[in-house]
């Protein structure tokens, strides 16, 4: 990397602006704005600074419409948003999927027109953190907030989770580096441990790293509950990590006075997926009859939390939430996405501010290609070469403001900078556009059946 | 007008030290992890996913350099990644986080997809990290993204056709559409 001079030559700046990358949600950014764009970003991270600094290359500032010859064709807003209402009202299993980068006024529309059309209603966590969400509903949720983990904590242990490449600032803006009410010295008064099978960027920042053998979490967790319940172990070594180290470990947090787990994906992608979690929040309940431990995972998207709060909120369920048989329904491995486009079921599909192009496996993009797929989103990326119909929508956070949720379930207002590009739309005004002309094409909301039990069955209950 | 400069073209990665020309192993039996790192992040959330950039950041197998000299491959060499999902052409290049031989990593993006298993078992999770992979060296290029999506999903070109698809022009690194008219609506001078 060279050196670059910094960047003077600008109109004004706009303060306290909120970083809309990663569960973070940094919300002292500044923006250098010259002629109405962000030229330059303050205190942001290397991920932070360039995604608000787009590239205006791949910007999708036109609805497009895919012609015959498979073509992407500038169409106005109202063709547009009238082929996508067409292609959701024909449907019978259409899917919602995405919602992690959009705000949670946005989502409220959305669960409208997936409530009224009888749709699935998705969200990267289920290729994220849905495990974790799995595990929450099986284990308990023993969460703290950043703030308390800034102020508080002595031992931060972060495990499957490479901190240092996808949530840049966590250590130095609430973890590891910064001073707080009773860690006046910062850094020098904590200890953090990570716990990854890679020497990843944030075990080499540790004091400790557990390099565990891949696939062997479960086995290392397990390990480590039974030498906190004062077991012996058997073997001279767990999942590759030598015994005395785990005593050594389990002491160690033990003796913390506020420890915070954190964890990410390393736990969920494994082959052990939400039991890895399950063990790791029973972990961290053992560790609190001696000591005070709590544990956050470490969210990809700055709304993907807001998604699954909105939606428990609303239907009782996180995430993979069915209504197509008239009433919520949530069943794991089976209202969700990857499982169902695995099983070729969807006959519509539409993405909003998300990029299964990007992100889903092979098996399951397939799918992709057979049915219509309607993209809601600002850039041209993987998912747009799938996309039967484009609407380009705005920036939450710089071109629009919005409410998300940080990792830790804080909701922060997003506060917009700069005016979006004349020909976009707001995604709460695009996806509100398609509910009303959704509506208008299909008159008759989907409901279920009205309940008539059966003769039997009735005077049973009669009695 | 002067913007702060995010892009990188390709991440930085560390010298190799010695590398044998020939390799000794023809075929190389691995773990597949695939994860982010902080190039693929900014560059994916920028939206530059169409240029070479992307490719350099996304489309790259980080080897221990052990296995490399086993390969004979340099760094930026291309080798051929194979899994019981699919096949994929990467560049190779060392990894930041060696020593971990037996296993690779590969940034999560349409590349990584064509190899990870699509199995949730259940748990709406597809299995990314920890699958048995091969890896070989090879002369294939890696594609850029929009070659590589076309590629691999055949959406809107003949799919019973192999050869189109493999000799059509590549769709490049910008947007493809008819008559961009967006350059008249704003300013772009980046
Ligand atoms: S740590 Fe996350 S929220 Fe904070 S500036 Fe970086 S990408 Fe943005």
């Amino acid at each position: 990397m060279t050196y670059e001079p910094p960047v003077t030559d600008y109109d004004h700046i706009v303060e306290n602006c909120t970083c809309a990358f990663c569960g973070c949600n940094c919300d002292d950014l500044d923006f250098l704005v010259k002629d109405g764009h962000v030229v330059a970003v303050r205190h942001a991270c290397r991920l932070g600074a360039s995604k608000v600094m787009e590239d205006m290359d791949q910007r999708l500032l036109v609805p497009m419409v895919r012609n015959e010859e498979g073509v992407l064709e500038e169409v106005d807003w109202d063709t547009a948003l009238d082929t996508a209402a067409k292609y959701i009202a024909e449907s019978v299993r259409p899917v919602f999927y995405g919602w992690s980068e959009t705000s949670t006024e946005c989502m409220k529309e959305g669960v409208e027109l997936g409530e009224y059309i009888g749709a699935v209603l998705d969200n990267q966590a289920t290729i994220c953190h849905g495990p974790s969400l799995q595990a929450m509903q099986n284990a308990g949720y023993p969460i703290q907030t950043l703030g308390e983990v800034k102020n508080r904590a002595d031992v931060i242990a972060y495990s499957g989770s490479n901190a240092m490449n996808s949530h840049p600032r966590h250590l130095a803006r609430y973890a590891a580096f910064p001073r707080g009410y009773f860690r006046q010295r910062g850094r020098f008064d904590r200890t953090v441990i990570t716990m990854d099978p890679k020497f990843s960027d944030t075990a080499k920042m540790s004091d400790k790293w557990i390099g565990f053998e891949q696939n062997g979490d479960y086995g290392f967790y397990n390990a480590l509950r039974a030498v906190l319940k004062g077991k012996k172990l058997q073997s001279e070594s767990v999942s590759g990590i030598p015994a005395e180290d785990i005593y050594e470990l389990a002491a160690e947090m033990e003796a913390a006075e506020f420890g915070v787990l954190f964890f990410g994906l390393g736990l969920t992608h494994t082959l052990g997926k939400q039991r890895n979690i399950d063990i790791a929040i029973k972990l961290v309940q053992d560790l609190n009859t001696n000591s005070k431990w709590g544990l956050t995972p470490m969210r990809g998207h700055f709304n993907v939390n807001g998604f699954n709060i909105f939606m428990a909120y609303e239907t009782g369920w996180a995430f993979g939430v069915d209504f197509c048989r008239g009433y919520g329904r949530y069943m794991m491995g089976e209202t969700n996405t990857i499982d169902l486009l695995v099983r070729k079921e969807p006959d519509c599909f539409m993405v909003i501010a998300a990029d299964p192009g990007a992100h889903f496996p092979n098996g399951a993009n397939q799918h992709l290609a057979n049915i219509p797929v309607i993209q809601i989103d600002i850039h041209w990326g993987p998912s747009t070469e799938l996309a039967d119909v484009v609407l380009p929508g705005s920036f939450i956070s710089v071109e629009c403001g919005g409410t998300s949720y940080r990792m830790d379930g804080v909701p922060i207002w997003m506060k917009k900078a700069i005016d979006k590009p004349e020909t976009c739309r707001d995604d709460e005004w695009i996806v509100r556009e398609l509910k009303e002309r959704v509506m208008k094409l299909r008159e008759e909301p989907n409901v279920a059946d009205e309940y008539v039990p059966n003769e039997g069955l009735a005077c049973l209950l009669d009695k | 007008m002067h913007y702060a400069n995010t892009y990188l073209e390709r991440p930085v990665v560390g010298d190799l030290e010695n590398v044998a020309q020939e390799g000794t192993t023809k075929v190389l039996k691995c773990m597949l992890n695939t994860g982010s790192d902080i190039y693929q992040g900014a560059c994916k959330k920028r939206g530059s996913t169409l240029k070479e950039e992307y490719k350099n950041a996304s489309g790259t197998c980080y080897m221990d350099p052990r296995d490399m000299v086993k390969l004979g491959v340099k760094n930026w060499d291309t080798v051929l990644v194979k899994t019981d999902y699919g096949e994929v052409v990467l560049n190779a290049a060392k990894s930041r986080d060696a020593p971990h031989e037996g296993t690779i990593f590969v940034c999560k993006g349409p590349w990584a997809n064509t190899i990870v298993s699509h199995e949730t078992y259940c748990c709406s999770d597809p299995t990314y990290k920890g699958i048995h992979a091969t890896v070989e060296k090879t002369d294939r290029k890696v594609l850029l993204m929009a070659d590589l999506m076309r590629w691999v999903y055949k959406k809107y070109v003949d799919e019973e056709d192999d050869d189109v698809v493999e000799n059509m022009e590549s769709l490049g690194e910008r947007p493809v559409y008819n008559g961009r008219k967006w350059e008249e609506l704003i300013d772009h001078d980046i």
